[in-house]
């Protein structure tokens, strides 16, 4: 038997060797956090991350699997200051240890989320979905509200409860979607979509209740920010955060630190509608009453205006008047002596048939006031004076009574 | 026919019953502004506050409602009333 203490007892794979570390590690050490700056950051088309961390001594070879990889809001960038958490395992195939990440989050403010929110911000902005000149203005007094939030929440029983305070006339329309984990976004977008699809509510509420970063991640993603300002119907996002304000809130027509809140902001007070609805009849009352009395002092005012422009429209029309009147006169005066000269070519024509002869035997002739001989009854109208002419003169007569006798 | 006459023909039109609470609010405020305006005819203004005096009451009536209705959206896009307990 050898015993030779140079001699190989037993006779390891590599590969066994290698398994038997790493199973000496990963058995021996939980999970850890470890804090560094990133380096080396390399995604892969299959997800999976490969990076470094390090101080101003060490690396640490890392790797963060796709389905942990995809939770991140963004990759870090070089440089940064992290905290990772995972356990420690070696790669056997090439003997290398290295730390399975599971978590990443930034040490500081500029976080991950922070670069992620930034980077979309900076992008809606661009695109102006962030001018105030795109926001929609609410609706004073919709009749019917939209809901975007779990069904299972807080969230909507807020709402709710203050609708119902302040507004129990409201049709509430609740589209549920779950507000946190994988696939909430997505969720959240198409429930907006839906209400608006509906054509129904005249304002829509997004939100949920507070949470952490993590949990009111959805409402920092692209796809709800682009349901939210593509929506035709108002939206008030209210994403129970306080202090963080999220993408939503940015591309929303109205932002509400919480989903109570946006309740209050949808509706009314019906108190004070009330209010405003018992002083209505005495306003219009008042309001008619001043129409009446701005009449009368506008009835007063047209007719002390009608008699000073009387004054002023009968002073020249006095004048008119004066000067008429003299040509008047003279113009009757001519159209007499006309008559006149008239007259008296008749008294020579009936000279010349020598009817004088005859008034001289008794007989009179009957004259209109044209000098015409009237002849006949019918020339004669009952009521009207006519002219007798007699032998020494003129008699003005009037006809009383008309008989027509033979002829 | 006056703007404000178009107006109120249009509101006549649409079924009384129909007018929102907002639609009712807001034809009062037109109302007391056009009692306000100098050119409102006699027989306009009194028929601007029978109407205002009937919005007041319609408005009223529809704040005495009390029972706040919920309804679920659901995926197949039908609606549904809501328990919420």
């Amino acid at each position: 038997m050898d015993s030779n203490p140079h001699s190989p007892g037993q006779i390891w794979s590599v590969s066994e060797v290698n398994s038997a570390i790493r199973r000496l590690i990963e058995d021996s050490v939980d999970t850890l956090w470890v804090r560094g700056e990133v380096g080396n950051w390399k995604r892969y088309p299959s997800g999976h991350c490969y990076f470094s961390i390090k101080d101003d001594r060490s690396e640490l070879r890392c790797v963060m699997f796709a389905r942990d990889a995809g939770f991140l809001p963004s990759d870090p960038e070089n440089g940064m200051e992290v905290r990772v958490s995972g356990n420690l395992t070696l790669y056997e195939k090439k003997g290398a240890y290295q730390l399975s990440v599971r978590r990443i989050e930034s040490e500081g403010a500029e976080g991950l989320w922070r670069i992620a929110f930034e980077k979309l911000k900076s992008q809606l902005e661009a695109e102006g979905l962030l001018d105030s000149s795109v926001k929609k203005p609410l609706p004073r007094y919709p009749r019917v509200v939209g809901i975007v939030t779990s069904t299972e929440g807080a969230a909507l029983r807020d709402v709710i409860s203050v609708l119902d305070r302040r507004a129990p006339w409201t049709r509430v329309l609740v589209r549920g979607a779950r507000v946190q984990g994988d696939g909430a976004a997505n969720e959240i977008a198409k429930a907006i979509e839906d209400l608006v699809a509906t054509g129904e509510p005249e304002v829509i509420i997004v939100g949920r209740g507070g949470g952490s970063i993590e949990d009111l991640w959805a409402f920092n993603e692209e796809v709800v920010a682009r349901a939210i300002s593509r929506s035709t119907i108002p939206v008030v996002s209210a994403v129970g955060h306080e202090i963080d304000v999220t993408i939503s809130d940015l591309v929303a027509d109205l932002r509400a630190p919480t989903p109570s809140a946006a309740a209050e902001a949808v509706v009314p007070d019906a108190a004070d509608i009330r209010g405003g609805l018992a002083d209505m009849p005495r306003q219009l009352a008042k309001a008619l009453q001043a129409v009446l009395e701005r009449r009368e002092a506008a009835t007063e005012h047209a007719l002390s205006r009608l008699g000073l422009s009387m004054e002023r429209r009968v002073e020249p029309l006095q004048q008119l008047l004066d000067h008429d009147l003299e040509r008047l006169q003279t113009k009757l005066r001519i159209i007499l002596d006309e008559r006149t000269h008239h007259l008296i070519a008749i008294e020579g024509r009936l000279d010349a048939l020598s009817p004088l002869a005859t008034l001289r035997r008794g007989y009179s002739v009957a004259l209109k006031g044209d000098g015409q001989i009237m002849k006949s009854v019918r020339d004669f109208i009952k009521g009207q004076s006519f002219m007798l002419r007699v032998r020494d003169g003129e008699v003005t007569a009037e006809v009383t009574e008309l008989q027509v006798g033979e002829e | 026919m006056s703007k404000s006459q178009e107006a109120q023909r249009e509101f006549a039109d649409k079924d009384d019953a129909a007018l929102s609470l907002e639609e009712r609010l807001r034809r009062l405020e037109e109302i007391l502004l056009r009692l306000e305006q100098d050119d409102v005819a006699l027989e306009e203004s009194l028929g601007l506050f029978e109407e205002g005096v009937g919005h007041v009451r319609d408005a009223e009536r529809i704040l005495a409602q009390t029972e706040l209705r919920v309804e679920e959206l659901l995926s197949k896009g039908d609606v549904q009333d809501m328990e919420l307990d």
